[in-house]
């Protein structure tokens, strides 16, 4: 079933296994939208997921960080295995999630939502708050504002500001351009690759610039109808665009494997 | 020359010495597909506030449909042709996505409430149509029923710009239909757009994918800081410097051109056979 | 005008109070979105905690005895559930203080877990009932618990009875007052700094606004909750216990009205706000008695009116400027509402009901249609609710206020001036109409007056919206319903209803031939406005203007942009409401002998949007439901015939907890709403994740058809 481009990936993909998602299934009011989907990520490794709209990417960021209920299958982070229902307790251990909804405060300031974000001892969130700033200085002369009168491109910044600030271990960001000016886009991509070499981490995003997207990821898999089609090294399925648009037209997958 | 649909005049918004429009001089003549782009914070979403009067402009004026519509209200401006799409959804999350559509359609007088609880209310034959056909032109028939909230974000976007269609727009303001839907359906989109021309109606269209913008609109307006800092026909615009410099970047919005152009290339081929 | 400004001043005790109470309800609002109207409950039970140590060193812990001592369960007595805690003959005044800010803090978590946790994603109004449960049960507990009895606390440390008074411009006032000045300060400063300074604040109101959020960052919205809970009661508590000296702790329960003034000047969310706006009202409340016992001060405007509104009033208006027609970009939501189904089948669902009751209550009960008739009335009344509060979202707790407006208008159009009953002193007089124009006369009244009080709704929301009018109703009532020059001598005794008699009909439930109550006429005239009504209001839903009445309530913003003039359609929405409410009111009015202004209390009011919402407030069969519910209807009723012999308070007790299980179970929706599909997911949900949606139909779709969609798309 699934289509296997294997290389070794670019960069720092020997580290310890950060994101480990085994045969999970999930979905809501107990009906499955996603099925037998495994997915790992290491330490310092960029990886991208992919897939036309509907595949189910939200929904398995929504399980991994125990907002939904895996079904079936078994995901740890950082270790451990997340628990339904406690989200808190998943994201003290390292992992920053930037839902589809940004879920910012749209009563507290910009400053105050930062600072909500801010993890560890004091200097290292003077730090954490520092670098993030230097990231999306665009943010700068908005601190004071409330966040629920920014711009919809603003509340972007801020929600993938938020979760820099914490110095995590684990990022998923769903659908990071969404709403954002091609330039942000173009200058947020290599940040987020940074971000892995420099610290280590690790980054799943789901992207709609399939292409801007794969320039930057270690590896990518790509969903269709909730269950991964297609994974391999980003430079390998930037060669196989066939492969890509196949499975993003829901078809073709047959044929192919 | 053709009459001019909506026109600004030195439109100004300032939020407490911000000035997020900064005197803007924008036409969109009747019938056809203008695109207004720029960077996060630009203005572009105050701009549509402003001329459907959701924040107060305190300079400029705005001419709708050859009227001054300064001071009039949201729903009355809504009234007269004038419809908006939300940049953040504001969906009827408890209506099914019909309802939706039918809340915009319906015209009600003050006394339709006497002829409802008589169960008496004319049912009006134009408008299930109209609804029906905006459904059908954006996807959406077999999702008429769901709630909104059961829909991925994509589709979610498309049940707005459904409701803004049913409300027999003149001009119909678009503020990013086409966040988060991936390139094949966005192309799509495209094409259903440009058929809303043959409706009796003009376009304005906010969107941050240029793939879209790019390849549907006759012309295109820039904004930054709240000023208008280019405008002209696509191509001009993909080439202009200032604008790749504020807001296309070295290559982020030239990959996305061409990656829309590919697929509707591929699209095109695929058609005949 | 030195006495007045020796009013103004020694208003600052009371106003300490306020402040410190509405301090707390501030507290509980941002750490769980709930206004706490048993916030002064809490202080009440704080207070005899305190004075119950003090005076026999017991403590009762916040329950009553599930295996009470009464007939046969006498005998019963395994098991007990401890209530009264023996702490030694003559505790010190200290460590009552400390068990009574304890025993705060215990209710407190009680709260939480108990009520507020469960119902967190409830709509607001499920929450709002969920604190009047609590009020009402605490009440009763107190009554249990503590008995009726009077107490006369001395009070403690500078807050007691004997602190020797001050002296400012020859009057004196008491040195305790300040005091409590000084405490209010104090504590609105503390918890201030404690939300301004630390991260505990922060994340406060960030997981009410967005629990997700929070959680994603690593804060438990639970430890959240539960500690501002506490934090709130404690509040309360201390409230409770250094005005014990002031005056009968029972009376703190009401104290939560002007309390929740005060909270509102802070607009629910500031210390610094709430604890001015109580000062506020204190002063203004004591400054305007003193103004209202001047010679020149129209007799028509009761003391006890201006003490209470005029404060509130100016509030109102303040929020209302504050205020914008339409939300502005990225104003927070005002929560998840109920869903709102259309009704088939209303008259058949209805008669069913009414079949089923009428045999159930004569089996069980002997004088059914008295009972039949509560219910049917309050089912007419709810629907009201389900206009207002179901379709458009507008939490009015004044519309029961607006029935006894047009029981008591009818009574003075219709009255004929020669009626006078062997109980009544005072003699009517009045316009001698028709009874179908004094009716008629009477709903327009109430109409009117319904649209002026909705007015605030106009940029007023949500919850604030409930508050603002709660206080219409203590207006309402102070000024007009209780007015004795207004209405006659009425407020204390009674209005007559005339004998009312619609084209030669006789529909009133007293027959004035036979001087016997005689139903049948007035049941049948009864069922006849229900199912007129009731269809009125089913088909209002399954119309355009019903939906744009939901278009309104889900999001003003996008209504406006769909071309609807959201204030007309909420105007609209208060006047056919109020209607209902007014013909509610005059049917209730022919089946009293007489109307009083006790037939329309505050409480009868929110007990009645209590049970309108424990039936579902969205739909008709929910206000059937709901009638059934109340007190004096068919269940209650029912049931009630078998425990003759029981305390009325333990009946009020059980009653409460029923209210709060019901609001938890039903999750907001309704019982009426747990027979439907939905229901069923609701229910189901309960036991699941509550951030499962209900499935909706794209799944239901095979995956083939899925697929096939997917490329039909594409082509
Ligand atoms: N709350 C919900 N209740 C029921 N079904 C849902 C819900 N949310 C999503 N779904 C369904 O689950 C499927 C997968 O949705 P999901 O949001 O995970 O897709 P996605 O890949 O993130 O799409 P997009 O790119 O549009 O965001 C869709 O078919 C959608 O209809
Ligand atoms: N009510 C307000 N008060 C203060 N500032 C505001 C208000 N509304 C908008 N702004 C600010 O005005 C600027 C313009 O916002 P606008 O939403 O028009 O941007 P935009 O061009 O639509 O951006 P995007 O592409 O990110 O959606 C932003 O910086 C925003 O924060
Ligand atoms: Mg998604
Ligand atoms: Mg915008």
């Amino acid at each position: 079933m699934t289509d296997t481009a294997t290389t070794t990936s670019s960069s720092a993909a020997t580290g310890e296994t950060l994101l480990d998602i085994s045969n999970l299934s999930a979905g809501y009011s107990g009906v499955a939208v996603i099925r037998g989907v495994n997915l790992h990520i290491k330490s310092g490794e960029v990886v991208a997921l992919l897939g036309p709209n509907g595949a189910g990417k939200t929904t398995t960021l929504l399980t991994v960080s125990g907002l939904l209920k895996a079904l079936e299958g078994s995901v740890a982070v950082l270790g451990a295995p997340t628990t339904f229902g406690a989200p808190h307790k998943t994201a003290r251990r390292g992992l920053a999630h930037v839902p589809e909804d940004r879920s910012l405060f749209f009563g507290l300031t910009v400053q105050e939502n930062l600072k909500l974000g801010l993890r560890g001892s004091r200097s290292e969130q003077a730090a954490g708050y520092e670098t993030a700033l230097d990231l999306l200085p665009a943010l700068k002369p908005l601190m004071g504002r409330r966040a629920g009168l920014l711009s919809g491109g603003e509340q972007q910044m801020l929600a993938m500001a938020r979760a820099l600030v914490g110095k995590p271990k684990l990022l998923l960001v769903d659908e990071m351009s969404l709403g954002l000016a091609p330039i942000i886009v173009e200058r947020l991509l290599p940040i987020v690759r940074d971000i892995a070499d420099n610290t280590g981490a690790g980054v799943l995003i789901v992207e709609q610039h399939v292409h801007l997207a794969l320039e930057v990821a270690d590896r990518a898999y790509v969903m269709s109808h909730g269950e991964i089609v297609l994974e391999g090294a980003a430079a390998e399925l930037m060669e196989r665009r066939d492969l890509l648009e196949a499975s993003y037209l829901g078809g073709g997958l047959e044929e192919d494997a | 020359m053709t009459k001019n649909i909506l026109e600004t005049d030195g439109l100004t918004v300032t939020f407490g010495g911000l000035n997020a429009n900064d005197s803007v001089d924008l036409a969109v003549p009747e019938g056809t597909f203008v695109g207004l782009i720029g960077p996060n914070g630009a203005g572009k979403t105050t701009f549509i506030d402003a001329i459907t009067g959701y924040v107060g402009m305190s300079a400029g004026t705005a001419t709708f449909d050859g009227e001054d519509i300064g001071a009039l209200k949201p729903h009355e401006r809504a009234g007269k042709g004038l419809i908006r799409t939300f940049q953040s959804l504001e969906l009827f999350e408890d209506l099914s996505v019909r309802d939706n559509l039918l809340v915009a359609g319906y015209p009600t007088k003050w006394y339709t409430f006497i002829l409802d609880m008589l169960h008496m209310t004319p049912k009006n034959q134009e408008i299930e149509e109209r609804v029906d056909w905006a459904l059908d032109i954006l996807n959406l028939t077999d999702v008429a029923d769901a709630m909104p909230t059961d829909l991925p974000h994509g589709r979610r976007k498309l049940v707005g710009v459904a409701r803004a269609l049913a409300a027999k727009p003149k001009l119909i303001l678009l503020d990013e239909p086409a966040a988060g839907l991936d390139t094949t359906e966005s192309t799509n989109l495209g094409r259903q757009l440009r058929t809303f021309l043959d409706h009796d109606m003009s376009v304005f269209l906010i969107d941050h994918d240029m793939g879209l913008v790019l390849s549907v609109c006759d012309y295109i307006y820039v904004l930054d800081f709240g000023q208008i800092i280019a405008q002209g026909t696509p191509a001009e615009i993909r080439e202009d410097p200032a604008v790749k410099a504020a807001y296309l970047g070295e290559q982020a919005g030239e990959v996305q051109a061409q990656e829309a152009d590919r697929i509707r290339e591929s699209q095109q081929e695929e058609v005949p056979s | 005008m030195k006495e007045l400004i020796i009013a103004l001043i020694a208003g600052v005790g009371a106003g300490g109070l306020y402040a410190m109470l509405g301090a707390g309800l501030v507290v509980a609002f941002r750490g769980s979105g709930v206004i706490n109207f048993a916030h002064g409950a809490v202080a009440a039970y704080a207070a005899y905690t305190f004075d119950e140590l003090r005076e026999n060193g017991d403590v009762y812990l916040p329950w009553f005895d599930p295996i009470p001592e009464f007939g046969f369960l006498k005998t019963l007595r395994i098991n007990n559930l401890p209530v009264k805690l023996h702490l030694g003959e003559d505790p010190s005044t200290w460590l009552a203080v400390a068990v009574a800010l304890l025993m705060s803090a215990f209710i407190g978590l009680l709260m939480h877990f108990l009520v507020f946790r469960p119902l967190r994603n409830a709509p607001t109004l499920g929450k709002v009932i969920g604190s009047v449960g609590v009020m009402l049960y605490l009440s009763s507990i107190i009554a249990v618990n503590f008995g009726g009895q009077n107490r006369a606390d001395v009070g403690f440390g500078g807050f007691t009875t004997d602190s020797p008074a001050v002296e400012i411009l020859g009057g004196t006032i008491p040195r305790s007052n300040f005091y409590l000045l000084a405490a209010a300060v104090v504590m609105g400063a503390a918890v201030w700094a404690l939300y301004r300074f630390t991260r505990f604040g922060i994340s406060t109101r960030a997981a009410d606004e967005n629990e997700k959020g929070a959680a994603l960052l690593g804060y438990s919205p639970q430890f959240i909750a539960g500690a501002n809970w506490v934090l709130a009661s404690v509040l309360a508590g201390a409230a409770g216990v250094l005005f014990i000296h002031k005056t009968q702790p029972a009376l703190f329960v009401l104290f939560v009205v002007p309390a929740l003034g005060a909270a509102l000047f802070g607009n629910l969310s500031s210390v610094p706000g709430a604890t001015v706006g109580g000062l506020l009202i204190g002063i203004a409340a004591s400054g305007g008695v003193e103004l209202a016992d001047k010679g020149w001060w129209p007799a028509w405007l009761p003391a006890e009116g201006v003490r209470n509104t005029v404060p509130l009033l100016v509030i109102i208006l303040i929020l209302y400027f504050r205020g914008d027609k339409l939300p502005i970009r990225g104003s927070i939501s005002i929560g998840r509402q109920p869903r709102a189904p259309e009704s088939n089948n209303v008259l058949i669902g209805l008669g069913v009901c009414v079949g089923i009751a009428i045999l159930l209550s004569n089996i069980f009960v002997s004088s059914w249609e008295a009972i039949l008739t509560t219910s049917l009335l309050a089912t007419l009344f709810m629907f009201s609710l389900v206009v207002l509060v179901g379709y458009l979202g507008q939490i009015s707790l004044v519309q029961f206020s607006l029935a006894g407006v047009a029981a008591f208008t009818m009574t003075r159009l219709a009255a004929d001036g020669t009626k006078v009953r062997p109980n009544d002193f005072f003699v009517n007089t009045g316009w001698d109409l028709p009874d179908p124009l004094a009716a008629l006369g009477a709903v327009i009244v109430a109409t009117i007056v319904g649209l002026v009080v909705g007015i605030p709704a106009l940029r007023i929301r949500g919850v604030q919206l409930a508050v603002v009018t709660l206080s219409a109703v203590i207006a309402l009532e102070d000024i007009l319903i209780r007015n004795t020059t207004l209405l006659g001598e009425g407020a204390k005794s009674t209005n007559p209803t005339p004998e009312p008699s619609w084209f030669g009909q006789y529909v009133g439930a007293f027959n004035p031939d036979t001087n016997r109550t005689d139903y049948w006429k007035y049941t049948a005239f009864l069922i006849l406005a229900v199912s007129l009504v009731g269809v009125a209001v089913a088909n209002l839903r399954r119309g355009a203007m019903g939906r744009k009445f939901l278009a309104v309530r889900a999001n003003e913003r996008a209504a406006a942009a769909a071309g609807i003039d959201v204030s007309k359609t909420k105007m609209l929405g208060f006047g056919i409401s109020s209607a209902i409410a007014g013909i509610a009111g005059v049917l209730f009015a022919y089946k009293l002998p007489a109307v009083s202004s006790d037939n329309f209390s505050v409480f009868a009011g929110l007990a009645l949007l209590a049970f309108a919402y424990l039936g579902g407030i969205t739909t008709i069969g929910g206000a059937v439901i709901g009638g059934l519910l109340v007190a004096g209807g068919l269940s209650a009723e029912t049931l009630g015939v078998h425990f003759e012999d029981i305390d009325v308070a333990y009946i009020n007790a059980v009653g409460a907890i029923g209210l709060i299980i019901n609001a938890i179970v039903t999750g907001g929706e309704g019982i009426a709403m747990l027979q439907t599909d939905q229901g069923k997911h609701i229910l189901a949900g309960l036991r699941r994740d509550p951030t499962i949606a209900p499935p909706d139909s794209v799944l239901n779709l095979t995956q083939e058809e899925i697929q096939g969609d997917v490329e039909g798309a594409l082509v």
